[in-house]
């Protein structure tokens, strides 16, 4: 399992929003698969941690990944287009964004919550402790 | 909804043929689905089921996934294999597995001597095996990572239908799809084998017509325009515009059907 918290994110007033998403942003799928389990304002959630709204509990999103490379050297690098005319298909292992709606757990929080932390438990078919969810940064959005 | 379509405009309407759930299908219709597979298994060439499992991952790698091209590319290769396999036994159809209603792999497709069972062999069209690739499908439902919640996938389904665009949707069914092949584990939990398990496309019939209600509910809620010119990669290629009817493919889906002759 890997573990990760975020830094403190910022939560507008609930009256300003009628739903909120986490989006998690370029998240890599070129490894093997995997699920992320994500608590609010809960850092030391673990795998016994129970899942539910009094844990800060959010969610789950699950990555259909790629696994291993099985082409040649460069087969799964991410190349850049070649020329402003290359039409082929964008190359598949770009990184994605990843959505969990978090309106419910928000609301969960303790009333006049101003901000939260993320925290989320990673798992492969490994069971690796490192690596497994790769991803560049995570935003709340909320929308009126 | 309706039986029949006009393949063109001034053609005379078409019956659809109906993809239907795989937990009704009768003896007849299942025996006749399992032959089709059969005989495209035993096909080494364009016509065979592993020249189209090597469409989506090994060795071609044409799949969308994660994008707005998710359900059209996944539509358009549901429509070209359930043609090679009315090639093989006429009439048949790709069933699909209702997920969000049901807790467990269909017996269809489990047990011993069943082509549609984990198990066989995998063989890449054109290509010599290397080192690392696997040799046989495998499944191993809900154990590879216990950690990822089983089906069924009612709240799941319910969200994604309650999307109010196309964008919403898409991204809310792709991510119940990401974790209905996770569960299912094995060669269904890798992107570059998984359409190897004929367990794939009774999964991603099931996407298509969770796709097929919510258009249903949503008329005109069509892929941004910029997309819908686009071109996928298919053999041969298909626009994202003309995924968008599934009675201009030929079919619908359908819970049961009951037809009775006519007065003349």
């Amino acid at each position: 399992m890997q573990r990760w918290t975020s830094q403190a994110l910022l939560l507008p007033p609930r009256a300003s929003w009628q739903r909120a998403d986490l989006e998690f942003e370029g998240v890599e799928h070129d490894g093997a698969s995997f699920v992320l389990h994500v608590f609010l304002n809960n850092d030391s959630a673990d795998e016994a941690t129970p899942r539910t709204a009094a844990e800060g509990y959010a969610g789950y999103l699950t990555v259909f990944a790629h696994g291993d490379c099985w082409g040649d050297a460069g087969h799964c690098d991410i190349t850049e287009p070649v020329s402003a005319f290359d039409r082929r298909p964008p190359q598949p292992l770009i990184p994605f964004n990843a959505t969990l709606e978090v309106s419910e757990a928000l609301d969960a929080l303790p009333e006049g919550t101003q901000q939260f932390t993320v925290t989320t438990l990673a798992f492969n078919k490994a069971d690796d402790s490192a690596g497994v969810l790769r991803f560049s940064q995570l935003t709340l959005l909320t929308y009126a | 909804m309706t039986v029949t379509a006009r393949p063109a405009a001034n053609a005379a309407p078409v019956r659809l043929k109906i993809r239907k759930n795989i937990a009704t299908l009768s003896p007849a219709e299942l025996a006749a689905f399992r032959q089709a597979v059969k005989q495209a298994l035993e096909l080494n060439d364009k016509r065979g089921f592993e020249y189209f499992a090597g469409w989506h991952g090994v060795p071609l790698g044409w799949c969308q996934h994660h994008d707005l091209l998710f359900l059209p590319w996944h539509r358009a290769y549901l429509y070209w294999l359930e043609l090679a396999l009315q090639s093989q036994v006429a009439g048949v159809t790709l069933p699909w597995w209702d997920w969000s209603t049901s807790r467990t792999i269909p017996a269809a497709y489990t047990g011993a001597d069943n082509v549609l069972a984990a198990g066989a062999a995998i063989k890449v069209f054109g290509a010599e095996p290397k080192a690392g690739w696997p040799t046989h499908t495998a499944r191993d439902p809900g154990q590879e990572i216990p950690q990822v919640p089983g089906p069924p996938y009612a709240k799941e389904w319910a969200y994604a239908m309650q999307a109010s665009n196309y964008t919403d949707f898409s991204q809310r069914i792709w991510t119940v799809h990401d974790t209905l092949h996770v569960w299912v584990g094995g060669t269904m939990a890798q992107v570059d084998w998984a359409a190897y398990d004929p367990l794939f496309f009774a999964h991603h019939a099931n996407i298509d017509r969770a796709w097929r209600i919510w258009q249903s509910a949503h008329p005109g809620a069509n892929p941004p325009a910029d997309v819908l010119g686009q071109s996928l990669q298919t053999d041969p290629a298909m626009t994202v515009r003309t995924t968008l009817d599934v009675r201009q493919l030929g079919y619908e889906y359908a819970g049961a059907e009951s037809t009775v002759p006519g007065s003349s």
